[in-house]
């Protein structure tokens, strides 16, 4: 139960963040394309949720590469918060 | 503001966790712990099943609701050849001519003091905006990218602001090169873009 719990919440709490960036593009912000991968690696996120209860070993591994796409949009987002400190 | 932090945080956790669980070789005779289990009972995989499905329905619903309330006729923006400087467009404007639209775009024919009036109401919501520089002669786009990628419309917000007539509702956008964006915005840290400039020709 605990990688589903984790991977559920991980997906739901970076998908809903991200999406809410992307929303910033209706009043004029312009959509940085890492923000659409990182989308796709939360909904995989969900789907290794789910596997986990099957099969925690398999869902692990698309849960690894789900996280890794995700970073694609996180890491540069959090050197450059990390820099402005 | 809280939840970039809880992103960030549950991501360094299912990275670390994923990575170990994925990699770990476990031993024949060791049991499935609470943090690595094998599987899980019939019942807990049914609940799972409909949380997981839930979930996917609701965000599912959502998407589809939200998508319906934010999607917006696209604008054609025509601003004079040479003209840098801020753009703004007042919407809602009594006494001024609505924005005309063609092949189902809104067509905004920006004067060159860079300040557009109009009775029409400002819409909100996803579309792709295209801008143009126009003369007599002819018409070219402006390029639209992130930065360094040479894109010539930077800035782009929405308002609303009261003043003596009411509550004025305002879009504003950059036209120039990021340098010229850039300079203009450290320049004018007090309210760059709440007054139109005058064009630079």
């Amino acid at each position: 139960m605990t990688p589903f719990l984790l991977y559920l919440a991980a997906g739901a709490a970076t998908g809903f963040h991200v999406y809410t960036l992307l929303m910033l593009a209706v009043v004029g912000a312009p959509v940085n394309p890492l923000e659409l991968v990182s989308l796709l690696g939360s909904l995989c996120l969900l789907v290794a949720a789910y596997w986990s209860v099957f099969n925690p070993h398999a869902a692990a591994r698309l849960a690894l590469v789900a996280a890794l796409a995700m970073w694609c949009f996180y890491g540069p987002a959090l050197a450059r918060a990390v820099g402005r400190l | 503001m809280i939840l970039p932090y809880l992103a960030t945080t549950l991501l360094i956790l299912v990275t670390a966790y994923s990575a170990v669980a994925s990699f770990r070789q476990p031993r024949e005779s060791s049991a499935p712990t609470w943090i690595f289990p094998n599987g899980t009972k019939r019942s807990v995989q049914r609940g799972a099943g409909i949380c997981t499905l839930a979930l996917f329905l609701g965000v599912a619903t959502w998407l589809a609701i939200d998508a319906r309330h934010s999607i917006r006729r696209s604008s054609r923006f025509f601003i004079p050849e040479g003209y840098v400087g801020w753009v703004r467009v007042e919407f809602q404007v009594n006494g001024t001519p609505v924005v005309p639209v063609e092949e189902g775009e809104y067509r905004f024919k920006v004067p060159p003091s860079g300040l557009l009036r109009t009775s029409s109401p400002e819409e909100f919501g996803w579309a792709k905006d295209h801008f143009f520089y126009y003369s007599e002669k002819a018409t070219r786009m402006l390029p639209e990218t992130g930065p360094g990628g040479g894109g010539l419309v930077w800035g782009k917000i929405n308002g609303e602001e009261s003043g003596s007539q009411g509550k004025k509702k305002y879009e504003e956008f950059f036209i120039g090169t990021e340098q010229q964006f850039g300079e203009q915005t450290t320049g004018n840290q007090t309210g760059a873009s709440s007054v139109p400039q005058t064009p630079a020709k």
